[in-house]
């Protein structure tokens, strides 16, 4: 008796290629136990803001939305009510799941409307006043109708990866948009520094003409601006900043904000990005400037 | 931690890695002002001007033998004076160490950069 030696056909290789490179492709997603406050909830974005504690392995404590899966949950949850979670984790994207509302009381204590909050994507951001490089004082919504990209930074920073990346980068997305006429009017790039005390306007003058090759007509597409310490308080709420002095330097979180023409936030990002990426959405929204202009003067 | 706590542990780092021999900002023994200020080169410097930073706007000069040559990166002349501007104020993309760095360490800084050959 002889035993036959299988043979693969060419066809029986390509399927088993396929499965090979499907299931190497495929990542499960992560799973975190989170507790914390539910702050707001914003049913248009099925999205929740959460004020939660340390997530090991995950992040530390902070307030930001979270997407729910199911509309059941986003009716059920309510501002004040204290929850325990998993936090699911998929590549890029997140969600709560197995959702328990672990002390509802918080819901009849009389609180102020919604506290400062980290705004959800589709939230419009809220109009505070800046001062830029000129010593001029500028309004967030001085840009309604324009594509904003914001982030913020100290002068002095001396992390190459953190800050200065930032505004290379910014700088370098600010030359791109010049070659496009039409997308650099529609378009605003706006860093504000998280240290008003050292960073006047003389200051970010000095720093913005530094990342704009001494070209002070930049300073018409890219502004640098500081607040006043409450201000900025609320505008790192707003935007999720975490900044505090650690010896001789500020310890900070990168934020990127992604605001639409319409004055609402359109994205955020922290530490994954490129220029490319933050480029092509900047241009992405400015495309929709036009139907967005109207809208925005009108609701505002 | 204290500023003082971290020099000194960076110094003793960097004492450790000059032992087993390694960047050039490790090997020549050095002591008193100089050994203090590779320190605070360590902690503050060497990030931007050791590294390579091809998404930095302008890359940072490498400074080997920065005081042997009449001239800074900038085109300043290679003065002390000049250094200790720099340091304080900054230049072009590189930020202020303005009330960052008191003055015992600037000097410690400039005697080091005296010595990077």
């Amino acid at each position: 008796m002889f035993l036959r030696k299988p043979k693969l056909t060419p066809v029986a290789v390509l399927v088993l290629l396929i499965v090979t490179i499907g299931a190497s492709q495929t990542k499960s997603p992560k799973r975190y136990n989170l507790r914390g406050e539910v702050l707001g909830k914003n049913p248009a974005t099925n999205e929740v803001t959460v004020k939660h504690a340390a997530i090991p392995g995950f992040m530390p404590a902070m307030t930001m939305p979270f997407k729910l899966k199911t509309a059941r949950a986003m009716e059920e949850l309510q501002p004040g009510d204290k929850i325990a979670a998993v936090v699911v984790v998929n590549g890029d994207d997140y969600w709560l799941e197995n959702i328990r509302i672990t002390d509802r009381s918080g819901r009849t204590s009389a609180k102020p409307p919604l506290p400062p909050h980290l705004l959800a994507v589709g939230e419009s951001v809220p109009d505070l006043a800046l001062t830029n490089q000129d010593g001029k004082t500028i309004h967030l919504h001085d840009f309604a109708g324009k594509a904003v990209l914001l982030t913020f930074i100290y002068t002095r920073c001396p992390m190459p990866a953190f800050c200065p990346r930032l505004s290379s980068q910014f700088a370098k997305i600010h030359e791109d948009l010049k070659k496009t006429p039409d997308d650099y009017r529609k378009t605003h790039l706006l860093t504000v520094s998280f240290d008003p005390k050292y960073d006047t306007a003389p200051v970010l003058r000095k720093y913005g003409l530094a990342y704009l090759d001494n070209d002070p007509s930049g300073f018409a597409h890219w502004d640098f601006a500081s607040t006043t310490p409450s201000d900025l308080r609320k505008l790192a709420d707003a935007f999720g900043l975490e900044y505090f002095e650690e010896g001789s330097q500020i310890s900070h979180t990168m934020n990127i904000v992604l605001i639409a023409p319409d004055g609402t936030v359109a994205r955020y990002w922290a530490t994954e990005w490129t220029a490319a990426e933050l480029e092509k959405a900047l241009r992405e929204q400015a495309a929709k400037s036009d139907a967005s202009t109207q809208t925005a003067a009108q609701s505002r | 931690m204290s500023r003082r706590v971290k020099v000194a542990l960076i110094a003793g780092v960097s004492a450790g890695l000059a032992a087993l021999g390694g960047c050039s900002w490790f090997s020549p023994p050095l002591s008193g002002k100089a050994a203090e200020g590779r320190a605070l080169f360590v902690m503050h410097c060497a990030d931007c001007h050791e590294g390579e930073h091809p998404d930095l706007h302008k890359p940072p000069p490498k400074l080997n033998g920065l005081c042997r040559s009449k001239t800074l990166p900038s085109g300043a002349p290679a003065t002390d004076a000049q250094l200790r501007k720099t340091i304080i104020e900054g230049r072009g993309t590189m930020p202020a160490f303005d009330q960052r760095l008191s003055e015992q360490d600037v000097e410690a800084l400039v005697s080091y950069l005296h010595t990077l050959k």
